[in-house]
């Protein structure tokens, strides 16, 4: 008979094989929590199946009526509005027009804008399609190699989902019971980071190969003034939720709801001002948009919590940090280990999915490396203490996550801006990509050596 | 039939695209009033925020949330990883494919008997929010309602039915 360890492994592993067989995550997660705990209810005697079919009287219920998550629809709401209300494109336009006079300025203002349009929405799928579609012609019409141009979008819409409010922050910040603003704040230099390093890779790129990008054309005066005037308002709004979040002015159910409030009221005056901007079907098509991602996310989060009671009644999360704790392996090897099955994982798995399939087995090792609960950052063998742990291993997870949206064979972010543009098989934005890709991993590197670089704004707020 | 389907399926979406809206209200006349409450408080006039906020955010999110499942069913949003079975026969990945949605159809139906008996159990115990006191069975109604619609659209997707909402 199979004692629960085993069984929780073959849990994980009929887990990957119903994914790769094209059954929906949510779905997969439901019928491996369900099955496994029922195979378990035969092996372990004090687990009993209809009393844990019980529970699903309120599960789902208690699981989506959670404040916290609340949080996850506004975020999704506030980028789909934001998109209707045309304020991604007068963000590209004001970036383009303060860096045009440089060469390669446009696919460098394409990733500014990538930058700031995370920072109203929390996913990087809908950052590159929504700049993507903003940008990409913009960029073919200038002249851009399409190599340059699709790489640089499919790059830039990774930084959605680290630039706060990040979905895939709120999330990981729930499934280790973190802050979700430390992690918000921990984010704000990385995601900095991200851009200045990506500028830097389109700047080197053009200086070796001047005819990807063409030669700078001086933007028409009026044009100019008119796009920088547009530019303020969107800045001044997305500053003020970015700010906000990353200071703790306010909390970030509130930031949402507000954000949503703003974006819309200011698309709806600019509509009625300058007949660019929001309308009624607008807002229309970002609520069935939002209906798309968040029912997509809703099933996903439930999806985790069934499976996470399986897994726990196997005790394998345990087994698996005690084996670590006792294995005398290096804590950094481990941490290594574990950014490379991510990377592996996100190749083929979406990247909210695998926080939660992930995370909960990888975080109590960690803990257990570090030297356990009650650590202090003096000996503990992370050089930090849990707290500080968690927002450093979030900020290395989630880069290492997003590199799989741009690495083959699936780099999803890739495929929606080869959709986007129908004329670049994928093998060019794949290859336009790679120099970026060298830039995450000075960027992990970076963080790897320096974890100030995560802990030194939530260290700095909170004093 | 798919017209009605169609249409029940997007007003779905659309009220919880409303309750989404609604809660965006709330929220912001909330932390309005605690603005106003710290600037006039020095003079003396407090702004109080609205009682019974968090409760109301709960229940409300509750509906709006499980009132999108069977929209993303319909538009096929519901994620999954599209690796493998690309490479396989169009015949077994259509076979494949009508047996994950009789699973989903399973699982809605699963969720939708359950939920009823928790909403059975919920109104025998009389549970109320904390502050605002309100029973909570009646917001197990939109979730049952969104968990048989959602039923409802897989089956009708493995009779071939198709969205164009």
């Amino acid at each position: 008979m199979f004692d629960p360890i085993t069984i929780g492994v073959l849990g994980l592993i009929a887990l990957f094989g119903l994914l790769l067989l094209r059954v929906p995550v949510g779905i997969a997660m439901i019928l491996v929590g369900i099955g496994g705990t029922w195979v378990l209810s035969h092996v372990v005697s004090y687990i009993r199946f209809v009393p844990y079919l019980k529970q699903f009287k309120s599960l789902l219920w208690e699981n989506v009526a959670n404040n916290d998550l609340s949080v996850v629809p506004l975020f999704v709401l506030m980028g789909y509005i934001a998109a209707e209300a045309r304020l991604s494109s007068d963000l590209f336009k004001g970036i383009e027009a303060l860096m045009s006079r440089l060469r390669g300025g446009v696919a460098m203002a394409a990733i500014a804008a990538c930058g700031g349009f995370g920072a109203v929405c929390g996913s990087s799928l809908a950052t590159a399609a929504t700049m993507g579609r903003v940008a990409l012609p913009e960029l073919r019409k200038l002249g851009y190699a399409p190599s340059l141009a699709s790489g640089a979008l499919a790059a830039g819409g990774t930084l959605g989902i680290l630039i706060p409010p990040s979905v895939a922050l709120v999330i990981y910040a729930i499934v280790v019971e973190g802050s979700i603003l430390k992690m918000f704040q921990a984010a704000i230099l990385p995601g900095l980071i991200a851009i200045v390093g990506f500028i830097f890779v389109i700047a080197i790129q053009v200086r070796l190969n001047p005819s990807l990008a063409p030669e700078p054309a001086q933007m028409d005066r009026e044009d100019r003034r008119r796009a920088i005037r547009r530019l303020w308002p969107v800045l001044l709004i997305f500053g003020s939720i970015i700010l906000g979040l990353g200071f703790g002015l306010f909390t970030p159910t509130p930031a949402a709801s507000i954000g949503v409030f703003v974006i819309a009221a200011y698309g709806f005056i600019l509509r009625g001002l300058t007949g660019e901007g929001l309308n009624f079907a607008g807002l229309i098509r970002a609520i069935r948009a939002t209906a798309i991602t968040s029912g997509m996310i809703y099933l996903i989060l439930f999806g985790a919590e069934v499976l996470k009671g399986f897994f726990t009644r196997t005790t394998l999360p345990q087994a698996l940090s005690e084996w670590a704790a006792m294995s005398g392996m290096d804590p950094f090897l481990v941490l290594g280990i574990m950014l490379v099955i991510f990377i592996i994982l996100g190749c083929f798995m979406e990247s909210l999915a695998m926080i939660l399939v992930v995370v909960p087995f990888f975080w109590p090792t960690l803990i257990a490396l570090n030297g356990g609960d009650f650590v202090t950052a003096e000996t503990a063998a992370f050089g930090m203490d849990n707290e500080s742990l968690k927002i450093w291993f979030g900020i290395l997870a989630l880069i290492v996550v997003e590199l799989g949206l741009i690495t083959p064979p699936v780099g999803l972010n890739v495929f929606i801006i080869s959709s986007l543009a129908r004329d670049t098989p994928m093998a060019t934005v794949f290859r336009g990509v790679t120099p970026f890709l060298s830039a995450e991993i000075v960027r992990v590197i970076l963080i790897l050596l320096f974890p100030v670089l995560t802990l030194a704004v939530p260290r700095l707020i909170g004093n | 039939m798919t017209v009605v389907l169609t249409r029940l399926v997007d007003a779905f979406a659309l009220l919880g695209g409303v309750i989404l809206l609604i809660i965006v209200g709330v929220t912001t006349t909330n932390t309005t009033a605690f603005i106003l409450d710290r600037i006039t408080g020095p003079f003396g006039v407090n702004v109080s925020g609205l009682p019974g906020y968090e409760d109301f955010v709960q229940l409300a999110i509750s509906g709006a949330a499980l009132m999108f499942f069977p929209y993303c069913q319909m538009r096929r949003g519901h994620v999954a990883v599209e690796l493998f079975m690309d490479l396989m026969p169009r015949l077994l990945q259509r076979l494949f494919d009508t047996l994950w949605l009789a699973l989903t159809a399973a699982v809605a139906i699963f969720l939708a008997y359950w939920m009823v008996l928790g909403l059975l159990e919920a109104r025998s115990d009389m549970v109320v929010t904390s502050v605002l006191g309100w029973s909570v069975w009646p917001f197990y109604g939109p979730g049952i309602a969104s968990m048989a619609l959602w039923a409802f659209v897989a089956l009708w997707q493995i009779a071939g039915g198709r969205a164009d909402v």
